[in-house]
């Protein structure tokens, strides 16, 4: 059997594997994709897209890796320091991409949108991927938070929803009376509390001041409008329910959902996560939303609301730019979009990706109300410098269980972002 | 017969290397790092000299760590190894049979091949405010419902984490003092007996001192560990709340990737790896004495 034939035989088809491979090599363009979604519909409907696109583009070969949410931020800041970085990867606008744009870590896609691809987007979902005058990003789904109330407990006590401050301190003390948990908060992971500080900054600060102030470079934290905003803040702690700091955010919400508490605070898109997850409750006939009110004389903008949309980013580092930016392209797309609403309840940022009967009428009503918003205005955690919001996180945390004053907050605020100011000069 | 003289260190060479590689180079890294600001996205790195180690000293949550360590170090001292060897001594008394040896050993011991990621979780769910199961044994004693946030009071939140240690480990160390008690000859506890010596002189005249360098061990690897801790607090509580439960391992994590301060992480480990030096050093020397 092993006659010289034989093996010259064998020889020639190993030699001939061996010299293929990297021929075929040549021709198929491998992309790595790192998104944040691993749970199901979301992480398989991103695996279908690649898919997709893997159909449509035979010479490209997309690997995509899923990491949950709080491992990713970790993750990625690691991975951007190799040279293994993905070349198309999730990321959230605002701070959180802006320190690696700082460090030239992302592509600046503005030439690639020149040729019309920036009028596609919706402009005000495309804005915070813009830094410094130039975009580095695309919107993958918008966001908002907003208050959504248990229509049964409101029509118990005879509560109609509050137009200003004053009327929703006043609703939650009536509720409280009442023996009712007012606001279901779980703020173990403490960007559930950057969430009402976001949207309470927007109230009482002057959006020019907080524009300049969530510069690294130029934030000094000055204006009396941040203590203002936490002392509002400070009003609400009575009105949780106990240990907010000790809770998830997932199990606060689960308390809310079984009539533990009249209202919590969640982002748009948990609504398609709730529907699916709990078939038992028809979310419409149960729930409704409303912003949180504003508190009368504020110094800040009505209009605003807190809620930035979440995308996709290049790595600057990337073998095959070209390539990355079409693949982006595709992923934050219309034609994706309009499946992404049906499969996953997500809404892109593209200009009429859905109409009124698309999709269920909670989800649509919540996206026109971002598309209706006069500015989106980042998320606290993700606005601020890391170190800046390491140090927050902490009081606010202290805030949150009585332990620190809305003033030794504002302090702590203006010395770290002191610090960082001097560190960046 | 010149070329036998290299044939170990041939032999040691791959071992060698691979420690080099993947333990010496990144120690001597890590000293170098902590000279500089850095970030783990970045190119660039500042000099700064000492500040890190300046900043440091100034820190508070560096001092809540440190203290934090050596109240896990004391309270694992007298519960591994102070009730590891009560529980050691009884197991290995006359008071129990054959079987029941066996089976109160394997009931302490299990704790500690548990993963910690899963003992982290179960933990907890045990001390969740208000379905959690100690709150609900509490409420047993107590009029009403008791919802006591162990993990979230910055109290309790240490101490919380400690006790779920000695409940891991306590089993642990008490095996290994077993094993040295099974080693004492029979023969000086029959004397003994003989002369009327009562089960508490023979535990204290007999069992401890020939057990004593074991002892000795147990106790510097309990403060090692003490210092070298990670897991058990970033399971549970990541350090909150507000930094309160921080030990210096978890500190070292945070300052590395949410403050993305890579070199201050570094100064931190320099830090752990001179504590953790001395005591090794403590204890090799112990551990040679006791051959």
């Amino acid at each position: 059997m092993f006659n010289k034939k034989n093996i010259i035989f064998l020889l020639v088809v190993v030699l001939m594997v061996l010299f293929s491979g990297p021929i075929l090599a040549q021709d198929t363009i491998e992309l790595d994709f790192m998104h944040r979604w691993t749970r199901s519909p979301d992480n398989e409907f991103l695996e279908e897209v690649a898919r997709r696109y893997e159909e449509e583009n035979p010479n490209v070969k997309i690997n995509v890796t899923a990491i949950s949410n709080d491992p990713f931020k970790e993750k990625i800041k690691i991975i951007l320091g190799t040279d293994d970085a993905p070349d198309v990867f999730f990321s959230w606008p605002g701070e959180f991409t802006n320190r690696f744009i700082r460090e030239d870590r992302v592509l600046d896609i503005t030439q690639y949108m020149e040729d019309g691809w920036k009028d596609d987007f919706i402009p005000s979902i495309l804005e915070p991927f813009k830094y410094e005058g130039s975009i580095y990003g695309a919107p993958y789904r918008m966001d908002a938070k907003v208050f959504v109330y248990n229509k049964e407990i409101f029509a118990e006590n005879n509560i109609e929803i509050p137009e200003t401050y004053d009327e929703f301190l006043t609703v939650l003390e009536k509720l409280k009376n009442a023996g009712v948990t007012p606001i279901s908060f779980g703020n173990q992971a403490p960007w559930a509390v950057s969430h009402y500080i976001g949207q309470l900054v927007a109230y009482n600060v002057p959006n020019d001041v907080y524009e300049k102030d969530i510069r690294p470079e130029t934030g000094s934290f000055e204006h009396p409008g941040y203590v203002k905003a936490f002392e509002d803040f400070e009003k609400l702690t009575p009105y949780f329910n106990n240990n907010p700091n000790a809770i998830t955010h997932a199990q606060a919400r689960s308390n809310f959902l079984n009539g533990g508490a009249a209202m919590t605070y969640i982002e748009i898109n948990e609504i398609p996560e709730i529907m699916r997850d709990r078939e038992d409750l028809d979310f419409e006939e149960s729930f409704n939303t409303f912003k949180m009110p504003f508190p009368e004389g504020a110094e800040g903008n009505p209009n605003y609301l807190v809620g930035f949309p979440e995308g996709f980013v290049v790595s600057a580092n990337t073998e095959y730019p070209d390539e990355s930016v079409k693949f982006l392209k595709y992923l934050t797309g219309k034609e994706i979009g309009k499946l992404e609403a049906q499969k996953t309840g997500f809404i892109n940022g593209i200009k009429g990706v859905v109409d009124k009967g698309d999709v269920t009428d909670a989800i649509y009503s919540s996206s026109q109300m971002v598309l209706e918003t006069e500015k989106l205005v980042n998320w606290f955690d993700s606005a601020l410098h890391s170190e800046v919001w390491a140090a927050l996180r902490v009081e606010l945390q202290k805030l949150t269980d009585g332990y620190a004053t809305p003033e030794e907050v504002a302090e702590v605020l203006r010395e770290t972002a002191a610090d960082v100011r001097e560190d960046l000069n | 017969m010149k070329h036998k003289k290299f044939t170990p260190w041939l032999f040691l060479l791959p071992a060698i290397i691979f420690i080099g590689v993947f333990v010496y180079t990144p120690i001597i890294q890590n000293f170098y790092y902590s000279f500089f600001r850095m970030n783990s996205y970045s190119q660039k790195s500042i000099f700064l000299g000492l500040e890190n180690y300046i900043d440091i000293f100034t820190d508070d949550v560096f001092y809540t760590a440190i203290v934090n360590n050596v109240w896990y170090a004391v309270i694992s001292l007298i519960f591994q190894v102070g009730l590891g060897l009560v529980v050691a001594i009884i197991v290995e008394s006359k008071f129990l049979g054959k079987k029941s040896k066996v089976f109160f050993r394997t009931i302490y011991f299990l704790p500690s091949v548990i993963a910690i990621s899963a003992v982290g979780l179960a933990f907890y769910f045990v001390y969740n405010p208000s379905l959690g199961l100690l709150n609900s044994i509490i409420e047993i004693f107590v009029d009403g419902n008791y919802e006591f946030a162990w993990l979230g009071n910055p109290k309790t939140a240490i101490f919380a984490v400690i006790a779920m240690s000695q409940w891991q480990w306590t089993g642990y160390v008490a095996m290994l003092l077993i094993v040295a008690i099974q080693r004492i000859p029979h023969e000086l506890y029959e004397s003994a007996e003989i002369d009327g010596a009562s089960f508490f002189q023979r535990a204290i005249h007999i069992t401890i001192p020939l057990i004593r360098e074991m002892i000795l061990v147990t106790s510097v690897i309990t403060v090692i560990g003490s210092f070298k801790l990670f897991a058990e607090v970033f399971v549970t509580t990541r350090g909150g709340p507000y930094g309160t439960s921080h030990v210096l391992g978890t500190y070292m994590y945070e300052t590395a990737f949410f403050h993305d301060k890579m070199g201050y992480a570094a100064a931190i480990a320099v830090i752990i790896f001179v504590i953790t030096f001395i005591l090794s050093i403590l204890q090799i020397r112990l551990g040679s004495r006791s051959d």
